[in-house]
This record gives C-alpha cells, sequence and structure tokens, in this order.
C-alpha cells in the first residue's frame, strides 16, 4: 500500500485526529514512521491500533521522543503514533492523594499542578519539561532521587491499556493498595511501548516535603576508600537521605564549576529534621575535603540542572561524533568501582565520560562522547567490567548505526522464553514498537 | 510431620515422588492428610493426593517436572494461614511444602539485602538483624507464622505498608521453579531494573499460580530513629474518619494509620491483649509516625491538633516502647479475638478510596441489618483497606452461608465506590467470583492469558484466583484449545 493510500484510509477513519506524512524521517535516532498520527481520544488510539493490526501495518509509539535513541534497530515503521496530543489531567482526587491523567502530559505540568496542592508525584525523570507521563511509565524511569523515592513502579496503582487488537484493558484501579488478580500494572510499566499504548494512568502521590537541602562533599581523587568507608558508615546510620549520588569529577564540573570527585546527599522533610541530618554528616569523619550546603531554591536548582545534563532523543550530532547513555546496575557500593572504571575508560578509549551512581541502590548512568568507535569500545569496555560485578549495562541513548552494531540490552536472559511468550500471547503480529526491546521482541 | 506408618503403597506415583524426596519426606495416608485439606480460609477444604517436604531447589524442580510429565495436579504451600484459600488442593494436588526450606541464606548489611528460602518465618527475619538496627518491613498481623515464600505470592501488606510499601515494594530478586520444572533466577544478585519486563512484579502476588518461589532476595531497612504511637478516642465514626483524612492530608505520612470500630473493641478487649479501652467509643485510631527525631514531635502535635478538632474524646501518645508493644498485641491479634465473641468468623478484605470511608462504614452497617449477623471493622484506615469480620455460627444451618453472602456484599459495597475486592489477602477461592466486581472478562482472560504462558499446562494452583468458565471469554478459550 502507497503511503498516501495509508493517510487517506487513516484520516476518513479518524476525523478528529491529526494524520501527517513525515517528509525525512529521523534517519540519525531512528524509530520514526512514514506518517505520524497525533490521536485526541482514547477511541482514536484504539482505531489506529486495530486498523495497524488488522493490515499488518509496524507502528512506533512516541510520547515526545526524548527516548528515541533508546532501543530499536529500524529507521521507521510505517505508523508513528505520538501521544504528545493526548495530554491533560481526568481527576484528581485530593483527599485520596491519587491523579488520573493522559499519557502524554509533560512531568513537569504535572508537577506544577500538584504543587498547588502541596502535592507531588514522587519521581524525579530527566527532561522533565519534554519526557511525557507515558514515557516514563513506559520506561520505568527514575533519577537521582531513587533512593528515596523509587521509581516509576513504584507510584502507578492503575492503567487503562490499548493492547494492539484495539481492545482496552484496565489493570489495577484507583486505590493505593490492591491484590486482586496479577498485578499487571508492572508488566506493563517499563514495556516500553511493546505490549500496548497506555492510555491512562492512576499515580498515588505524596506531600510535597516542608523542606529540602543538598550537601555536597568533595574528595580528592585518590580517595575512593575514603568514600567507601564514609558510604558505608553512613548507610549504617538512622539518616533517611533521599540521594547519595556520587558524581564523577567531570560531572561535578558541569554542575558545581569544580573538577572533582563529589558526593551529593539529599535531605527533604521537615526543616528541623533536614538540619539535623545535616549536623550528623558534619560530624562524621567523612574524608571530604569540603562540604557546602544548598538549601531550599538552590537545592532545586541544583537538581533541575542535574536533570538536563545528559542528551536526549531531540539533539542529534554532526559526522563520526557520537553520543551514548549507558545505564549500570550493580550492587549499591559497586557504584563507586564503576566510577573509578569510567575515568580509566576517558584514558583508555578517548571518549570524555560524565558518569553519577547512586549508592544505596547501585544504579549508575555514564554518559560517553567521542568518535563512534571509540565509543563502541569504551561500551565493551565497561561491559567487561560490569559482568564481573555481576551487574548489567543498558544502552539509553546511542544513534541508531550504532544501535545496528551493538545490542543495546545486553543480550538476553535465562528466563527469555518467558518474555517472548508474553509478547506473542499479547502482540502476535509484533506491530508495536518492532525490535525496540530486549532480545529484539 | 514425621509419618506415622510406612511407606507401603502401590501408588507408583507416590513411590517415585517418595524416591526425589526422601521416604520420610511425604505424607500420603489419608489421616495425615487432614491437616493439609484447608488453610486459613477454613470454610473451604478438599483432599491432596500426597504432601512433599523438598528441602532443596532441585527436589523442588524434580517433583515440579515429574508431576508436569504426569499430568499431577500440585500446588504450593508455605505455613498455611492464607485466609482466601490459596494453598487448598482443588483438584487433588500434590502440595509441596517449602517449610522444610527455612533458611536464612544470608544478610549483607552494607548492601542492605538478606536472601532467605521461601519457608522462612517473616518475623524471624526482622529478629534476626535487630541487634545491628535493622528490620524486614512487610508486617502482615501473621508475621510470627507465616512464611516469605507465601508473603510473595499474596503480596502480602501490614500495618506499616502505608509508608513503606507491601511485599513487591521489597522484593529484589527471586528464584523460581517454572510450572514445567525450570529453575529461573530473576533480579541477579538483587540488583534492581533487571533489564525485560517485570517478571518479579507480576509474580509477586500471582498466589502460587506462575511458579515456586525457591529463594528471594529481600531489602532490608534501617530503624528509624525515633517512633511515636498515638491512640485516639472517637464518640462518632465519622469523626475518627474525618481525622484519618485530615492528617494525611496536613502532608504527613504516617507509618501506619489504624482503625477499629466499637464490635471490634469489644472483640479485642476480651481477648488475650486488652489495653482498657473504654467500652462505649465508636472508634479508635492508632498512629505511629517515624523517622528522624528531630521532627517527630512537630508531627505528633499535628496529629493531636487533627484530632481535637475532630471532637476527639481523649487522646494520647505511649509512654515507652512497653505501652507501644500493648496497643500493637492488642491490634495485631484483632482477627483472631473475635473468637472470643463468636463462635465464627469470616475476615473480609476490600480497599476503598480513603475518602469513600464514611460512605462504605454506613453501607457494611445496612449489610448487617440486612443479614442479622454482627460485622466488625478493623482496618487499615491509611490506605483504605477494610477488614469486616463477618461474625456467624456455623452451627445454626444457613448462616455460613448467608456469611458470604453478606462477605460478598462488603466486596461489592468496596467496588462500587471505586475500591477493589482484595488489598491483602488475595482472591484464592473465595472471591473468584467477585473478580467480576472489577474486572470484565476481556480484562480477565488478559490475566488468564500471562498464566498461560507461564503455566502451560495449567497443573500448577488450578482452580484459583479467576471465576470459573462459563461465561463467553474463557468458554471461548477453551474451545479454541480444543481445536
Ligand atoms: C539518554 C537518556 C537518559 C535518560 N536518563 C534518565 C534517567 O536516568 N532517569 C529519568 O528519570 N529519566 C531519564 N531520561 C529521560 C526521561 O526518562 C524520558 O524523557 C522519558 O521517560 C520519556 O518521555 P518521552 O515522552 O520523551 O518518551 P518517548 O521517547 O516518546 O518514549 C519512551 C518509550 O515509551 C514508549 N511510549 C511513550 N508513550 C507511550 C504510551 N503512552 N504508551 C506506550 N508506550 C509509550 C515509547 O514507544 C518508547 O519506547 C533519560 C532520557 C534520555 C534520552
Ligand atoms: C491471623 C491472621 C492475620 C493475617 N494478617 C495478614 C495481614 O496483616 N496482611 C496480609 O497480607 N495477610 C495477612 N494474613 C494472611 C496470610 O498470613 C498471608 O497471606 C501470608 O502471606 C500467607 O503466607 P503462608 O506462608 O501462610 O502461605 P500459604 O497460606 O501456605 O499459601 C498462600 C498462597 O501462596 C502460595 N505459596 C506459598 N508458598 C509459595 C511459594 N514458595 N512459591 C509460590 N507460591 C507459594 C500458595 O500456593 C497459596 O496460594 C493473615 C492471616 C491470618 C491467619
Amino acid at each position: 500500500m502507497i503511503i498516501s493510500d495509508l493517510i487517506s484510509d487513516l484520516t476518513s477513519m479518524l476525523p478528529d485526529s491529526h494524520v501527517e506524512e513525515k517528509s525525512s524521517p529521523n534517519q540519525f535516532f531512528g524509530n520514526d514512521g512514514d506518517i505520524i498520527i497525533s490521536p485526541k481520544t482514547e477511541n482514536d488510539i484504539a482505531a489506529v491500533l486495530h486498523y495497524a493490526n488488522e493490515n499488518n501495518k509496524k507502528m512506533n509509539i512516541a510520547g515526545n521522543g526524548t527516548k528515541r535513541g533508546f532501543g530499536g534497530t529500524e529507521n521507521k515503521a510505517d505508523i508513528l503514533l505520538s501521544l504528545s496530543d493526548y495530554k491533560g489531567i481526568i481527576e484528581h482526587t485530593v483527599g485520596d492523594m491519587t491523579i488520573t491523567v493522559k499519557p502524554g502530559t509533560p512531568f513537569q505540568e504535572l508537577q506544577d499542578y500538584l504543587s498547588t496542592h502541596n502535592q507531588k508525584i514522587s519521581l524525579d525523570p530527566s527532561h522533565p519539561e519534554e519526557a511525557t507521563i507515558g514515557g516514563v511509565i513506559a520506561a520505568n524511569d527514575s533519577g537521582p532521587k531513587r533512593l528515596g523515592y523509587g521509581s516509576a513502579r513504584d507510584h502507578v496503582i492503575g492503567l487503562r491499556m490499548a493492547y494492539p487488537n484495539g481492545e482496552i484493558i484496565r489493570s489495577g484501579g484507583k486505590v493505593v493498595k490492591n491484590v486482586a488478580g496479577y498485578d499487571m500494572n508492572k508488566l506493563f510499566v517499563g514495556s516500553m511501548g511493546t505490549l500496548g499504548v497506555v492510555t491512562e494512568i492512576v499515580l498515588k502521590l505524596r506531600p510535597l516535603p516542608k523542606y529540602e537541602s543538598l550537601m555536597l562533599l568533595t574528595f580528592e581523587k585518590e580517595s575512593k576508600e575514603e568514600i567507601r568507608s564514609f558510604a558505608v558508615q553512613f548507610l549504617d546510620s538512622m539518616m533517611e537521605p533521599v540521594s547519595m549520588e556520587l558524581l564523577n569529577p567531570e560531572l561535578a564540573e558541569k554542575l558545581t564549576g569544580q573538577k572533582v570527585l563529589t558526593l551529593a546527599i539529599a535531605f527533604e522533610d521537615v526543616e528541623s529534621s533536614v538540619h539535623y541530618q545535616e549536623e550528623f554528616v558534619k560530624n562524621m569523619k567523612s574524608g571530604a575535603s569540603q562540604m557546602t550546603i544548598l538549601a531550599q531554591q538552590e537545592a532545586k536548582e541544583f537538581w533541575k540542572r542535574f536533570n538536563y545534563l545528559f542528551p536526549n532523543g531531540q539533539r542529534e550530532q554532526n559526522g563520526l561524533a557520537a553520543e551514548a547513555v549507558v545505564k549500570v546496575g550493580v550492587k549499591n557500593l559497586d557504584v563507586i568501582q564503576i566510577l573509578k572504571e569510567s575515568d580509566w575508560l576517558e584514558d583508555a578509549h578517548n571518549v570524555s565520560v560524565h558518569a553519577h551512581g547512586g549508592l544505596g541502590h547501585g544504579l549508575c548512568q555514564v554518559h560517553l562522547q567521542g568518535a563512534q568507535d571509540d565509543i563502541i569500545k569504551a561500551i565493551d569496555s565497561l561491559r567487561k567490567t560490569v559482568k564481573q560485578l555481576n551487574g548489567y549495562a543498558v544502552i539509553k541513548h546511542l544513534p541508531l548505526a550504532l544501535r545496528q552494531v551493538i545490542d543495546v540490552w545486553g543480550g538476553k536472559p535465562s528466563y527469555f522464553f518467558l518474555l517472548e511468550g508474553i509478547k506473542t500471547k499479547i502482540d502476535p503480529k509484533k506491530t508495536l514498537n518492532p525490535k525496540r526491546y530486549v532480545g529484539g521482541l | 510431620m514425621l509419618r506415622k506408618k510406612g511407606l507401603k503403597t502401590h501408588d507408583k506415583h507416590i513411590k517415585k515422588l517418595a524416591a526425589i524426596v526422601g521416604p520420610k519426606e511425604i505424607l500420603f495416608h489419608k489421616e495425615e492428610l487432614i491437616s493439609y485439606e484447608s488453610d486459613g480460609f477454613t470454610i473451604h477444604s478438599h483432599m491432596p493426593k500426597a504432601v512433599v517436604f523438598p528441602t532443596n531447589t532441585e527436589e523442588v524442580a524434580e517433583v515440579v517436572k515429574y508431576c508436569s510429565d504426569n499430568d499431577l495436579p500440585f500446588l504450593a504451600r508455605g505455613a498455611g494461614t492464607g485466609l482466601s484459600g490459596g494453598a487448598i488442593p482443588l483438584n487433588g494436588e500434590v502440595i509441596i511444602s517449602l517449610v522444610k526450606m527455612k533458611r536464612l541464606l544470608s544478610v549483607d548489611l552494607e548492601n542492605r539485602r538478606a536472601v532467605v528460602e521461601p519457608g522462612y518465618v517473616n518475623l524471624k527475619l526482622t529478629n534476626s538483624i535487630s541487634d545491628k538496627g535493622y528490620y524486614y518491613a512487610p508486617d502482615p498481623s501473621s508475621q510470627y507464622c507465616c512464611t516469605i515464600g507465601g508473603n510473595v505470592a499474596e503480596n502480602a501488606g501490614g500495618a506499616h505498608c502505608l509508608k513503606y510499601g507491601v511485599t513487591t515494594n521489597h522484593i529484589l530478586g527471586l528464584e523460581v521453579v517454572t510450572p514445567t520444572g525450570k529453575i529461573m533466577e530473576i533480579g541477579h544478585d538483587g540488583i534492581p531494573d533487571a533489564p525485560g519486563y517485570d517478571l518479579l512484579g507480576i509474580l509477586t502476588g500471582s498466589e502460587g499460580t506462575l511458579g515456586i518461589v525457591t529463594k528471594i532476595t529481600v531489602r532490608i531497612l534501617k530503624n528509624p530513629e525515633e517512633k511515636q504511637t498515638v491512640l485516639a478516642y472517637f464518640d462518632d465514626v465519622a469523626d475518627g474518619s474525618q481525622a484519618v483524612s485530615d492528617i494525611v492530608s496536613a502532608g504527613i505520612v504516617p507509618a501506619a494509620l489504624e482503625m477499629m470500630d466499637k464490635i471490634a473493641i469489644e472483640g479485642v478487649e476480651s481477648a488475650a491483649f486488652p489495653v482498657g479501652h473504654p467500652k462505649d467509643i465508636e472508634a479508635l485510631l492508632l498512629i505511629e509516625v517515624d523517622g528522624i527525631s528531630a521532627g517527630i514531635n512537630e508531627q505528633i502535635n499535628e496529629i493531636l491538633d487533627v484530632c481535637k478538632k475532630r471532637n476527639v474524646r481523649s487522646v494520647k501518645v505511649a509512654q515507652d516502647d512497653e505501652e507501644r508493644a500493648k496497643w500493637w498485641a492488642n491490634r495485631k491479634t484483632g482477627f483472631g479475638a473475635m473468637g472470643t465473641i463468636s463462635p465464627d468468623y469470616l475476615v473480609q478484605d476490600g480497599v476503598i478510596p480513603r475518602s469513600t470511608l464514611p460512605e462504605v462504614l454506613k453501607r457494611i452497617g445496612e449489610i448487617s441489618k440486612e443479614s442479622g449477623l454482627r460485622i466488625a471493622n478493623i482496618f487499615h484506615a491509611g490506605d483504605g483497606n477494610l477488614h469486616p469480620l463477618i461474625l456467624f455460627d456455623s452451627r445454626i444451618p444457613g448462616q455460613t452461608d448467608k456469611a458470604l453472602e453478606a462477605g460478598s456484599a462488603c466486596l461489592q459495597a468496596c467496588a462500587d465506590a471505586g475500591g477493589s475486592i482484595t488489598g491483602e489477602h488475595g482472591v484464592g477461592i473465595e472471591k473468584r467470583e467477585e473478580m467480576r466486581f472489577v474486572f470484565s472478562d476481556k480484562e480477565i482472560e488478559a490475566q488468564t492469558d500471562i498464566r498461560e504462558v507461564f503455566n502451560p499446562h495449567y497443573l500448577l494452583n488450578a482452580g484459583k484466583l479467576f471465576p470459573s468458565p462459563g461465561r463467553c471469554a474463557e468458554v471461548k478459550k477453551e474451545l479454541k484449545a480444543a481445536e
């Protein structure tokens, strides 16, 4: 079928949605479509899915496309379904601390609205102004405050999903505790749009903290042992940091102007409790050469800058230069070793490396910049170290050309047959986000 | 548990199973099986074929493989405290009891995790790390005897889940024997966010229908620096419920926020751990706040203010750990306490949006009148999880059915209020039909589709969790399978 036929079919089917040919599909990141559809209703979303599934069309899904560089080995599918016009708050029950939203709503828009009620979604994804809540949920994102906040999976209490055959399936509900049937929410959160389109999300909310602060502790380069023993001691205390993020010197320089290994410790609570915890840190033998405290607005601004450090799928490079973002999962304290390894990568492979990782949960982000060949070599070395630590490394952002030569998911787990079985049950024709997920699902 | 009779049998399956687990680790004589006919949902029972007690994962896998290859239905069982009938052998299953796999395998304080076998008892974990200042957060009232494997299967909650989350929020890794006998490790070394669909998430709360858990990596937490507990008495249930909303609206996230009504109080006061609650009050709130010491008093003062604004009759703060422990023992033994004021009781487990509490309580009052049965209410008010306890006497013909009907009506009331039919006890056998209160046929089919991926021959714990076929979706599926 030629593109113009596809467009006329869909336009007549969906008078209320925007359907348009894409003049030049994104070559650089891929995951694009010949035509782009931006539905405004759930009915239209279901209708597009049904149509694509019946007519053997392939379909990519995007919120705002900040994650266009995440997974996928194809330049384009027949249809790109954009959720960016399907947005807004459906219901906010202030007293129940729950909110129901449409997936295309930008994350920051939700937070700004909720703050007028002294509430928030307890998540801090990067690029919050561009990232849609649907994308954050589909990618199960979490940010530097993971330690205190958890990840998307901990906050979603209900979903409406449009399945590839166009049926709407509800999971969970509007209550914060619920074990009726399988916990299907968990299956959909993080499924990267490979099982269905999220059309409605119910989230549980938390109160805005009454006060927050951020302590920046700097360490001289050789003192990783010191950091380790400080971290062990601090984690063994009864303090309750929401973040304990270690930043490599290059990353720290971008945020603080000082090129030195830095530990960012954040507190959120009533003011007296935050100050008490600051004092506790000050009285510990941390081995830090410097300690700075940013309070309230200053802390907020630091995190805001932090959330825009890394590239997103809306930014392209020229020539042979490339950027990659690798998410590494290891055991908590092995984060220190991953950051050490990052320094080494810089020298060994002639790439620039910005990295941070959370003591207390073990997730790191490593941002690499350099020539394409060097990036690939650097990722290989990093993966070797990660493997020794029993962890994993997933490349969250990489140009399409490189994604076609390196498995961004790092191979198939032993239980791959279960993942494949789930995909095949729900999307037997492989209509959605083809080849975007683990093991080419 | 030791078999009193010898291993004399002509049943080749029994012989083979005995060969796998050892002749001492199997029960199959009728009189030995009686205590395995049922679990905490005593209204229902059925005889198993046998009970085996494997001592390691390989034995579990071998038993499963044998059952799977020979078309023998089977299921897992922990302590048997489940309240929805999940461990009842409806189809004459071979019961795989995990109680002999009860070791604490490792504790890694630096990385805040512990690895346990499935038969390890919940409270033992906290007890074995408390000297170092750590604990395991999910605290079902049955924690002194239920197993962590059973907790994973039911996604168990507890009083302190309001702030710290339920079981699923504390599971970092699982070793699972699939229903066809493969051993899978999910969430290697307890590292979060393993690439791929969230199998930990779907397995937790799957009520033993997707696999048998043989090893669990859990998150452990550091004890809060300080804890304060408040007890408040109200003359009007509506005031008590309003106070619950006000506390949460004030931006406080209590560690626990529990409520009991008049009949429940009558029960706990006549049982083993009376506190001396006044008998004429309509409702009490038990509120616990924990965290950094410097911030606690501020929150306690706010809570006291809220209670006063809502016409509290009296309110007090626990003076020491001893008093706090007394209040909690009184609350945590609340279900059993009903036994002192009624020959039988049925525990229900609905969830509602917190703001609908007054209207739903009113409806439950009406259901009580309509059925002629007394209904006590004990609940995790902070997260809207109600436990209506329906008091009845099974010796009176027809009362058991009446109690079941009243229970179902309570769940309907929860569903009508925008809630759910179970918050922590699971669907099991008990609430299969009530699944239709909250899910359409297609939504149920979406779930049984997932079951088919894991449990293709449907020999593991069949007949649980979903309404029996008979309506279009599953019938269609059966036809499809028969083609
Ligand atoms: C390199 C990089 C690193 C990042 N690191 C972090 C981080 O560490 N922590 C963090 O919190 N954030 C991070 N983010 C940003 C943030 O997570 C994303 O911006 C956000 O999750 C995606 O929003 P989006 O609307 O742009 O999604 P998109 O890029 O449009 O979509 C993301 C994925 O979700 C699918 N999807 C989108 N909407 C739906 C829907 N309604 N239904 C089904 N599937 C859907 C898409 O198909 C795609 O697979 C990072 C972003 C990038 C590019
Ligand atoms: C007095 C009392 C108070 C209670 N209070 C609470 C409470 O506050 N919160 C709460 O959530 N629950 C509560 N319960 C319910 C019950 O204790 C929990 O559901 C508990 O998690 C069950 O654990 P168990 O070891 O007894 O499991 P069992 O009853 O033996 O089994 C329950 C289900 O889990 C499956 N299963 C067991 N072990 C495994 C395994 N290793 N792998 C796979 N499947 C398995 C079984 O097949 C069955 O379907 C209470 C029960 C009682 C009797």
